[in-house]
């Protein structure tokens, strides 16, 4: 298990903005918190951090979203580095 | 509640806080994330020169969370995909844990007391011959303890870093314009300016939190023009307005075309340069002081620098080189410029950042928040450790030189040596030291024993089959390497210290904007893992006994000798190693240089409180501490008192700084018939430099597992070469092979191409070019010529 806290910042297009958050919701492992102007809080909860980083990744590139920026990461409950 | 719902309301908590305090301006710090049984304290990130704070949690001995920190003014709780995994850099598989001597071509375990035997005698053997390699990644007492064992005690001065091949151009550029190093400004410019100016710099990759700092302006409807001025397209390029994509090596020919444009239309700021400037150009050789110009001979210079004749140079269409001139005479505007390594590894490096300062003295866009010529830099502490502690070959601690009597006076005095104990000769700089290591005594090898800490040269040096591996074949060079995982210099050396790393061990470093940040160990290091100033301490000590006159001061008494209650506590000793805090020991006495050059440092205590300072760093009449945020600006920098600006470091001793005037030359190296390409190299958001930590990374090297070539379509099309197929990039000096990718990240023009230097199986700088400044002594990774070639074709074979 892996959790992540992030900020998404959202496109300035409230079109674009209303594409972005649909696929959030959609998506069951994002929580979305209480937006601040463009700035929208979310956790991310997967299995592995390699999940956790694709899914950062994609949410980076979505319609909508400028740009993602995480915050916290807890990776307590993940095998750790491996060489 | 679960530990589960915990750890999301603690992931969600912290977002919140950043989505709504982000660069708010009233905001106050959001405390630590919430109370577990994890116990939570800050320190600067491990990786690059951003110096974003973490909050880093530890359970049960290990590292097992990152946050951003809400209380640091560098990120305010914002970390990028490097600094968020950073915990995970401690925990790779493969950690050195034991001391390994090399016999007969493989590594035996040995104690540290044989280990620190074995350096202390090939040092005590050839002092002159042994030199120091270290780094921008030295904590600032790790560089202090190897500046002081090498320039007190050997007497040698053959020490040098890293950051020689990073921004070394940087710091001769500051000292050529303003008599002192380091930025004026810091990134408190970006969140004032209104314009932010791209020299060759890709901070969406190589400085995200800052880069993220501006954009962020702009989601909040503030206007930011951002113009990259780039030689591919870069992650960056996507949110500039503007991109100017040149012909490598030609950034010179563009800002003496805004300068030709800010004189031709009277649009420079008289006032400013009648009061603040002087104009200078080269000698040869080239030195740092150059000879005086007057305006007028300045003026003619700059006439050949028409836009049109920009565009004929650069490639640069003349109606960009008018907008950027138009920008610069505007005084209504803020306009801060970025750069990093695009111009520092620059055999014109020197050059080019005395070129970007001029266009912003010229104009007058500087000293006033968000006016500002800034530089980056990449490593954690290449500003706190090597340009301010001084290790650089030529340099003594607090911007002090060891070619200046008064200054190797001063230094005595604070080291209590005897007089005239240090040695008034420059060691060699990192690539001279590197060759003279590959050669053979008498052939001028007069270097035959290196101990490398904190760096992999095996991978970053340039031109490494020539200046690095011909000295593994030479009988009686020895290399010794402190690291924390087995790197291409590891494997290369003849014997490996094991060391401890960031929360492993207390430390201190200087990010890009003049902040020193400090940390406590929270964990304890690996197997024999150990620090690596305890190395230093343990050698010097170890001369000290046989008897090396160099490690004891004119009393009588060891070098690094630290007391606590009146008594010597043996440090050097690792047992008692943490009997006394020896980073602020050696902080305490080096503070006593930096005010030399008004570099003041706080006392360590201060800096324990702060999630940095940036200096100097002031007391006031209440006791307190003030940083300064805007250096030789009267209304912030306490050392400014004169005028609005005073460059009181200024080269001609009259509180000016200097408009250079450099004309455009060729590149030492470029595309010919038979190596049609330029190659430029360099790095990408998910690693960090050589990879060491963050190919260890799980999540790191998924997202990023393997170097490649970045070609343009018409290139590929021509040669041949389809997307990902693996191809071989081959200059005069060597050949690597790696998959091409097309329309990848970045995207070079025709004719150009790039290659990032993080993966150990791609050594990249088998084929680059080791050509440097002739100031700065910087080579340049960004261009060289090769060619591609596909593996098979018909009629030659790989
Ligand atoms: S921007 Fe640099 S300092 Fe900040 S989190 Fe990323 S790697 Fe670390």
């Amino acid at each position: 298990m892996m959790i992540s806290g992030l900020v998404v910042t959202l496109a300035e297009d409230p079109r674009q903005q209303t594409l972005a958050l649909d696929a959030l919701r959609r998506d069951a492992r994002i929580q979305l918190g209480e937006g601040a102007g463009r700035k929208l809080p979310v956790v991310v909860e997967t299995t592995t951090a390699e999940e956790s980083t694709a899914l950062v990744e994609a949410l980076g590139c979505a319609a909508g979203v400028d740009f993602v920026d995480v915050i916290y990461v807890d990776f307590s409950g993940t095998s750790g580095a491996g060489a | 509640m679960e530990r589960r719902d915990f750890l999301k309301a603690s992931a969600m908590a912290a977002a919140t806080a950043a989505a709504t305090r982000a660069f708010d301006k009233e905001s106050h710090a959001a405390d630590a994330p919430g109370k577990d049984d994890v116990r939570w304290d800050k320190a600067p990130c491990r990786f690059c020169g951003t110096g974003c704070h973490v909050q880093v949690g530890v359970k049960g001995g290990r590292v097992v969370a990152i946050a951003g920190d809400q209380k640091a003014e560098v990120n305010k709780g914002l970390l990028c995909v490097k600094g968020y995994h950073v915990g995970l850099a401690l925990y790779g598989g493969d950690r050195l844990t034991r001391p390994l001597l090399k016999k007969d071509g493989v590594f035996k375990p040995i104690s540290w007391d044989e280990a620190i035997d074995i350096i202390a005698r090939r040092a005590l053997a050839n002092p002159a011959g042994f030199a120091v390699y270290g780094s921008g990644q030295w904590t600032i007492p790790e560089g202090y303890a190897a500046n002081k064992l090498v320039k007190a005690g050997l007497t040698s001065n053959q020490i040098d870093p890293n950051a020689r091949l990073c921004m070394a151009s940087a710091v001769t550029g500051f000292i050529s314009t303003y008599g002192v190093d380091e930025p004026a400004g810091c990134y408190d410019d970006l969140d004032r300016c209104d314009v932010v100016i791209l020299w060759g710099n890709n901070p969406a990759e190589m400085h995200p939190v800052l880069f993220s700092r501006i954009i962020d302006r702009r989601s909040r409807g503030e206007e930011v023009t951002l113009i990259d001025i780039n030689t591919r397209r870069t992650r960056s390029t996507a949110f500039c307005q503007h991109a100017l994509t040149f012909k490598p090596n030609t950034d010179l020919a563009i800002a003496l075309g805004i300068m030709h444009l800010l004189v031709e239309k009277g649009t420079y700021d008289k006032g400013f340069v009648e009061k603040f400037c002087n104009f200078r150009q080269r000698t040869e050789p080239p030195t740092l002081d150059g000879k005086a110009m007057t305006f007028e001979e300045f003026r003619k210079a700059l006439g050949d620098y028409t836009p049109e004749k920009v565009e004929e140079i650069s490639g640069v269409p003349a109606e960009k080189i008018r907008l950027l001139g138009d920008l610069f005479g505007r005084r209504d505007l803020k306009i801060t410029s970025l750069w990093c390594m695009g111009m520092n590894q620059h055999t014109r490096g020197t050059a080019i950042n005395d070129l970007v300062h001029g266009v912003h003295l010229l104009s007058g866009h500087f000293g006033k928040p968000g006016d500002a010529p800034t530089s980056l830099t990449g490593q954690p502490s290449a500003c706190g450790t090597v340009r301010e502690v001084g290790t650089l070959a030529h340099a003594l601690p607090g911007g002090l030189v060891v070619t200046k009597d008064e200054h190797r006076k001063e230094a005595e005095e604070i080291w209590n040596l005897p007089a005239g104990r240090i040695n008034p000769k420059p060691g060699y700089h990192t690539v001279e030291m590197w060759r003279r290591f590959c050669k053979p005594a008498d052939q001028g090898g007069d270097i035959d024993t290196i101990w490398v800490q904190v760096t992999n040269p095996g991978q970053s040096l340039p031109n490494t089959n020539e200046i690095f591996y011909p000295s593994r074949k030479i009988p009686g060079k020895f290399l010794i390497v402190s690291d924390v995982y087995p790197t291409e210099t590891v494997r290369n050396a003849d014997l490996v210290l094991p060391s401890a790393m960031w929360v492993e061990k207390n430390g201190m470093v200087g990010n890009s904007e003049r902040r020193t940040q400090q940390w406590f160990k929270m964990v304890e290091p690996p197997g024999e893992a150990r620090d690596d100033c305890w190395q230093l301490i343990a050698v010097a000590r170890r001369l000290f006994e046989l008897g090396h006159p160099g490690m004891k001061d004119k009393d009588g008494n060891f070098l690094f000798s630290m007391r606590k209650d009146g008594r010597e506590v043996p440090v050097w000793d690792f047992k008692h190693y943490y009997d006394i805090n020896v980073d602020q020991q050696l902080f305490e006495e080096y503070r006593k240089f930096t005010r030399f050059k008004h570099k003041d440092l706080a006392p360590y205590d201060e800096y324990t409180r702060a999630r940095g300072l940036r200096w100097p760093v002031v007391q006031q009449k209440d006791g307190s501490w003030r940083e300064t945020r805007f250096r030789f600006a009267r209304f912030d920098d306490p050392y400014a008192v004169k005028e609005e600006i005073q460059f009181y470091h200024s080269v001609t001793k009259d509180d000016r700084a200097l408009i250079w005037f450099h004309p455009q030359e060729p590149a030492p190296e470029s595309p010919d018939k038979d190596y049609p390409f330029w190659l430029c190299t360099g790095r990408v958001v998910e690693h960090w430099h050589t990879g060491t930590m963050t190919m260890r990374i799980p999540q790191l090297r998924t997202a990023m597992p393997q170097a490649y070539v970045e070609m343009h379509r018409d290139d590929a099309r021509r040669l041949g070469i389809s997307n990902g197929e693996v191809v071989i990039v081959e200059s005069r000096r060597g050949r690597v092979e790696m998959p091409a990718w097309i329309d990848g990240r970045g995207q070079p023009p025709p004719g150009s191409l790039f290659v990032p230097f993080f993966d150990e199986t791609v050594l990249i700088n088998r084929v680059t070019l080791d050509a440097h400044d002739p100031l700065s002594k910087q080579p340049d990774y960004k261009k060289c010529a090769v060619r591609v070639l596909r593996k098979e074709p018909p009629g030659r074979t790989p």
